[in-house]
């Protein structure tokens, strides 16, 4: 049976903003519900449309993928956790005069550049609507997050005149981060498809 | 049956819809709700990233087919889906025994 254009329509709205084998999935779903309200009795126009208002609009279902999403979970976890974790390190370096520190400048823009960035992407993932860029925006975002507490953590074990509670607080908070950001990280690489 | 109150169960539900053999997304749907009695109608939004979710953690597996010159996939329980499935179930036994004797004042443990 030839597909019904209303589920050709929808099956093109997935595949705007879902990844091909996501909305093939779907597609067949509702090609099979169709296919169930034919054979209850009604005409292909009407079992289409009563098909697609059982599976809901696409909309919806693009919604439910993206809520799903390691990239999108992570990328709200850290968005949410970014002031406090921010806010500490900020007070810790503050206490410790880090602007005191053997830091070139050059780095220290590269440190702020790169924060910004991060946070852009983050926020990107969390707003976006397409699954793939939820996906791309999380997954770097995340990354560049990982770095971040990376070198925030080795810079400030190495240079730190004296550590001092507030600094070996905030060290331990962007430890546990970066944990639960490898983590993500190495959920969304091992997923590729969700 | 509202949706709140099937937090925390999806997982079980769907894995329980796989117990009997392969089944595609729409037929997970489908079982759902006979096995119900149409109680349970789970929106589309969620069955679907559901069904990776417990793919990604291994406890179904997932295969493509061609059925009617469409593109399928079928999800079957793995045996750590099938142990996953076991003890939920042995957990909603004891919860709901224990529920069940503090709303209805049934004997605890249930010796039904």
């Amino acid at each position: 049976m030839a597909e019904h254009r209303l589920i050709t329509a929808y099956r093109d709205d997935l595949l705007a903003q879902l990844p091909a084998h996501l909305a093939d999935e779907v597609s067949d779903g509702l090609a099979d519900a169709q296919e169930k309200y034919i054979g209850q009795g009604l005409n292909p126009d009407q079992a289409a449309s009563a098909a697609i208002a059982e599976f809901g609009n696409a909309r919806m279902v693009v919604d439910g993928f993206r809520r799903a999403c390691p990239a999108w979970r992570a990328a709200r976890a850290l968005i949410v956790t970014g002031p406090v974790v921010g806010g500490w390190w900020a007070a810790a370096l503050i206490a410790d005069r880090a602007w005191d520190w053997p830091i070139p400048m050059a780095v220290r823009l590269l440190v702020g550049v790169m924060l910004a960035g991060s946070v852009l992407l983050l926020v990107a993932s969390a707003r976006a609507r397409r699954y793939q860029q939820v996906r791309r925006a999380g997954l770097a975002g995340c990354l560049g997050l990982a770095v971040l507490d990376a070198c925030v953590i080795t810079t400030a074990v190495l240079l730190g005149p004296n550590l001092r509670w507030l600094l070996v607080v905030a060290v331990c908070v962007s430890a546990v981060r970066l944990t639960f950001v490898v983590g993500g990280l190495r959920r969304l690489v091992s997923q590729p498809g969700v | 049956m509202k949706a709140e109150l099937l937090k925390g169960h999806l997982d079980a539900l769907l894995l329980a819809a796989l117990e009997s053999g392969p089944r595609h997304g729409y037929a997970v749907m489908e079982a759902l709700r006979e096995s119900t009695g149409g109680q349970l109608d789970l929106p589309t939004g969620t069955i679907y990233p559901a069904l990776h979710r417990l793919e990604a953690a291994g406890l179904i597996a997932g295969s493509w087919s061609v059925v009617g010159g469409r593109r399928r996939r079928c999800y079957v329980l793995t045996e750590a889906g099938r142990k996953a499935l076991s003890g939920r179930r042995a957990d909603w036994r004891d919860f709901a025994a224990v529920i069940s004797a503090a709303l209805e004042g049934a004997p605890w443990p249930s010796t039904a």
